[in-house]
């Protein structure tokens, strides 16, 4: 045979060879796409930051590996509080491993957290600035984690982050509408808890979120007297909102009675409630509480100058004061 | 002929095989190519140390280093067992013809197609028991530490009165990311990357004139390899981007003449904790030998004719 004739017959033999595989891949590509073991396509514009070493070996199998070593650099930068460097490179990232929570948790964290924290604390920019920038990174912080949820959207760790994030009295005062902050994270822990790997805890935090949403207290009140079924749920946050709720309710609603009867005694039930009259910065709602404090004292013997109703509330310390300088 | 040379001779296909498959493998040994698991066993260990003090809540503490550990060590397997393949089964050839030992194998009532398939399986064999080794090494090293994680995070949760069910939730999930069966089909598919590597380079090393040239092609092709799914997508939705007849054609050819690594990306879906299922890795297997078969038989159609 001359060599013009094997080397035709061989390219023949590869086409075909081709032709038959081609649909055996293809339907298997389609069917790991489909059950989310395949990553979708590295983007071309991470393909450039990455550089093109790194973009090779990342293109010859090996992302995920890649994505560890971003993670160091990652470090790098945000030990030298390089916020923006930090992003881009979460950004790279959670690009190639778009499956693993800890990522996105973690440049969430960067973002909404230590950029955010950096932002109160910088002296060397004009108050209007850092307040911009500090909510812009809570902002980005809180986006970034949402496109997380929405590429794995059966992950309860990262619903139930999103919802600490909006629960947070240091983040949610950067958005504006307070009400529709708890909503979203009542939504959010709601999303977590009905993965049905969520742990207990959970539950109470979206029963904490739902409480401080106004016009969704009746929601928030079924939740609360279902918790209250099971005593694994019945700590004093729990206990007290329950008080709130009810007394929302029923506003003549006999609130020192019911307290005593939710804290078992008098004196747990003036000490919870006097902590739940403190905390002014989480915006817990505190209907009927002064009441059921007034008259818990009032059975206590309580004097007047020792009164939690006469000692000053904590200031409320958001980004008024934080940027008022 | 001597006595011990007579049942090679009159024996079957798969004997002779696997005679030369040991020679292969012996051949490669004595390359030192072993020494390479030392540097695993200190990358698998270091891995251990990535253990950063970022953003971990008390529930997923040091699964990051779980997930360093895979990372690492599966990306160790796959760099060494595709330079491995490539490099060894492009060295067989011209290092028997140098050494003038395929002269006399040729000699003797060898089939052609045996001492290539027997070349080819003791690359394979020295493939699968180096990714063997290293497996067991990443395997112990994921199970201590994952054992150390589950205690820290069962006494964390025990503190916290977690209910026992949302505790086994917890050690389920820990487990994905420690050493479990979805792992060990990531290593199986590694394997399988580097078997049709080296039937390939197989393939180019019978028509090629340097070991240099069969490597640098060989790895032109793994890298090219992890677009062909592109190229394949690109005809395949032809017209919707407009392309040319060219550009169609250029697409096609691309996809039937280069192998598809893509779906072999699966092994990342393991390291991010995901199961894989096993029909998948059967699926691979199929894939897999469809193509070292089909490159042997090509490599045989080609050398069957040359002369030495």
């Amino acid at each position: 045979m001359k060599a013009w004739q094997r080397n035709g017959i061989l390219l023949a033999a590869l086409l075909a060879f081709g032709a038959t595989r081609l649909p055996l891949e293809k339907s298997l590509g389609d069917e790991l796409r489909k059950g989310g073991l395949a990553p979708p396509p590295l983007e071309i514009g991470t393909r450039d930051k990455i550089g093109q070493t790194s973009s090779a070996v990342a293109l010859g199998g090996l992302r995920t590996l890649v994505a560890t070593f971003l993670n160091l650099r990652a470090f790098s930068f945000f030990q030298e509080q390089r916020w923006d460097d930090v992003s881009d490179t979460f950004e790279m990232i959670v690009d190639l491993a778009p499956r693993t929570r800890y990522y996105w948790e973690t440049g969430s964290w960067h973002s909404a957290y230590n950029a955010a924290s950096y932002y109160i604390n910088n002296s060397n920019m004009p108050s209007l600035r850092r307040k911009e920038a500090w909510r812009a990174a809570i902002y980005r912080g809180r986006a970034f984690l949402e496109r997380g949820i929405r590429n794995n959207p059966s992950d309860w760790s990262l619903l139930s982050t999103l919802g600490f994030m909006l629960t947070d009295a240091n983040k949610f005062p950067a958005f504006r509408d307070p009400d529709a902050t708890f909503t979203a994270a009542a939504d959010a822990y709601q999303k977590a808890v009905d993965t049905g790997n969520a742990p207990a805890f959970v539950n109470r935090a979206q029963f904490y979120a739902l409480a401080r949403a106004k016009g969704r207290e009746k929601e928030a009140l079924a939740l609360a007297r279902a918790l209250y079924a099971d005593p694994k749920n019945r700590l004093p946050t729990l206990r007290a909102l329950l008080l709130v709720l009810e007394a929302h309710e029923n506003p003549a609603l006999d609130t020192a009675k019911l307290a005593v009867e939710l804290f078992e005694t008098p004196e747990r039930a003036l000490e919870a409630l006097s902590g739940h009259w403190q905390r002014t910065r989480e915006r817990f709602p505190v209907d009927g509480v002064a009441g059921a404090l007034g008259a818990l004292e009032k059975m206590l013997a309580v004097p007047p100058e020792k009164s939690i109703l006469n000692k000053p509330l904590q200031l409320p310390n958001g980004p008024d004061q934080w940027f008022s300088k | 002929m001597s006595s011990t040379t007579q049942p090679i001779a009159r024996g079957s296909h798969f004997n002779r095989i696997l005679v030369i498959a040991g020679h292969a493998f012996t051949q490669l040994v004595r390359m030192k190519v072993f020494y390479f698991l030392a540097v695993f066993a200190v990358i698998a260990i270091a891995s251990n140390f990535f253990d950063l003090p970022q953003h971990e809540g008390p529930e997923s503490i040091g699964m990051n280093v779980l997930r360093s550990i895979k990372s690492w060590s599966l990306g160790t397997m796959t760099l060494f067992s595709v330079v491995l393949s490539i490099v060894a089964t492009a060295l067989l050839l011209p290092k028997d013809v140098e050494d003038r030992t395929l002269y006399t194998i040729l000699a003797k009532p060898v089939p052609r197609i045996d001492y290539l398939a027997g070349k080819l399986l003791g690359v394979l064999i020295l493939v699968f028991v180096s990714l063997a080794m290293m497996d067991v090494l990443m395997t112990v090293v994921l199970q201590i530490r994952s054992s150390m994680i589950l205690t820290q995070q069962v006494a964390m949760a025990q503190s916290q009165g977690w209910p026992q069910d949302a505790i086994e939730s917890l050690r389920a999930e820990t487990a994905q990311h420690g050493p479990n069966w979805a792992l060990q089909g990531a290593v199986f598919a590694v394997f399988l990357r580097a078997s049709i590597m080296a039937s390939l380079a197989l393939l180019i090393s019978t028509f090629s004139t340097s070991t240099l040239f069969t490597t640098i092609i060989s790895f032109l092709i793994y890298f090219i390899g992890h677009f062909q799914a592109d190229a394949r997508d690109a005809y395949l939705q032809a017209g919707q981007a407009g392309e040319g007849v060219f550009a169609r054609m250029a697409a096609l050819v691309f996809s039937l003449v280069l192998p598809d690594f893509q779906n072999f990306n699966v092994i990342d879906a393991v390291i991010e904790g995901q199961a894989m299922p096993l029909m998948v890795l059967v699926k691979l297997s199929l894939i897999g030998l469809y193509y070292a078969v089909f490159f042997t038989i090509a490599s045989w159609f080609v050398f069957a004719e040359k002369e030495f």
